[in-house]
């Protein structure tokens, strides 16, 4: 009877930690060993997860790609994501633009930029058509040795 | 014996010819290349890119009337241990600030490299005896050449730090700034960051 007591104690009491974690404004991140532990993140769980999330490969997640034009009347493209990778991810990014009639337009302004995002963490860059007849774009992304 | 040293000296021709470094081109849009110490031509095309886009995207270009700015390139100081001509830079940004419909440079007066000598060549010739040989109607008349109302400088600066015992770490920092000349009100600034680390061996100039 005190065992089961004693473990039902133990796991109120992780309970309530793990409800406390949940309670954060979701506008701010607080990083690994930066936050309170809890029963799913703690310096045991903690490797074996990272373990995991390399094994499957976790990478870059484009989460929204948002145009709108600009008050000069330029396209931008706003581009949000997420970095599922318990790794910093450091990759290139190159926007080229399309015209009307979804061709290329050439622009010095369509090289490859660098950037990076924190493990588990979210990312956003803009990017600015360099002439009104950009109305379309594709992007592509290569990694950053 | 003679044939011995013959057969020596062919082997290590043959063998020096085969390590000789063929020469290659650099495929530009999708170099795999490894970074150098210096500032090579990735570098000047990130940071044109990124002060581009941060122009064009600040609205400070845009004029009230819809019409375009006439820009000049005022002077583009080089502050690093490297030989640069401040122009590989500009050329670019003035490409496509051209590009954008915004703005329209003026080759009429600028810092090194913007101004075009001929426009004052063939002012002189309008004034001297030889503008006989030209059809008056094809030479400029006075008061024709239209003064600049925006004015972009910057400067090109380096920063070299010791990182650890065997490496180094370079900062080179890409500034610029449109001032209008009229009110001499400073318009837009922005600053690149390029940094780069490497062996104290590899020479950043």
């Amino acid at each position: 009877m005190k065992t089961i007591t004693n473990i039902l104690l133990i796991g109120i009491a992780l309970l309530m930690i793990s409800c406390q974690e949940k309670q954060q404004d979701p506008r701010i991140h607080l990083r690994e060993e930066v936050r309170s532990d809890n029963v799913v993140d703690n310096i045991v769980t903690r490797p074996v997860a990272h373990a995991f999330s390399a094994l499957i490969g976790e990478g870059i997640e484009i989460t929204q790609a948002v145009t709108r034009r600009n008050e000069a009347g330029l396209l931008e493209l706003h581009v949000n994501g997420f970095n599922r990778s318990y790794q910093t991810k450091k990759f290139y990014y190159r926007v080229e633009w399309l015209d009307e009639n979804e061709l290329l337009i050439q622009t010095k302004t369509s090289v490859w930029l660098r950037t990076s995002a924190m493990g588990k963490s979210s990312f956003s860059f803009k990017v600015v058509a360099p002439t009104q007849k950009a109305v379309n774009f594709r992007m592509d992304t290569k990694k950053w040795e | 014996m003679e044939t011995r040293i013959l057969v020596i000296v062919t082997f290590f021709a043959v063998l020096t010819a085969g390590c000789a470094q063929e020469t290659a081109y650099i495929d530009t849009m999708h170099d795999e290349g490894k970074p150098v110490m210096g500032l090579d031509y990735r570098d000047f095309d990130q940071a044109a890119s990124q002060m581009v886009q941060s122009m064009l995207g600040s609205g400070a270009l845009k004029k009230k009337d819809g019409s375009r700015y006439v820009m000049t390139t005022a002077r583009i100081v080089n502050d690093t241990m490297q030989r640069i001509d401040t122009d590989q830079l500009m050329a670019k940004i003035e490409q496509e600030l051209l590009n954008s419909g915004q703005v329209v440079m003026t080759s009429a007066v600028g810092g090194k490299g913007s101004p075009d000598k001929m426009i004052y060549e063939m002012r002189d010739i309008r004034d001297s005896a030889q503008s006989d040989e030209f059809k008056k109607d094809t030479i400029a008349a006075k008061g024709q050449l239209i003064a600049p109302e925006l004015s972009i400088s910057g400067k090109i600066l380096q920063r070299n730090l010791r990182y650890s015992k065997n490496r180094q770490q370079v900062e080179y920092y890409f500034q610029l700034k449109i001032t209008d000349l009229t009110t001499g009100l400073r318009f837009w600034q922005e600053e690149t960051l390029i940094g780069k680390r490497g062996s104290n061996k590899s020479v950043a100039w």
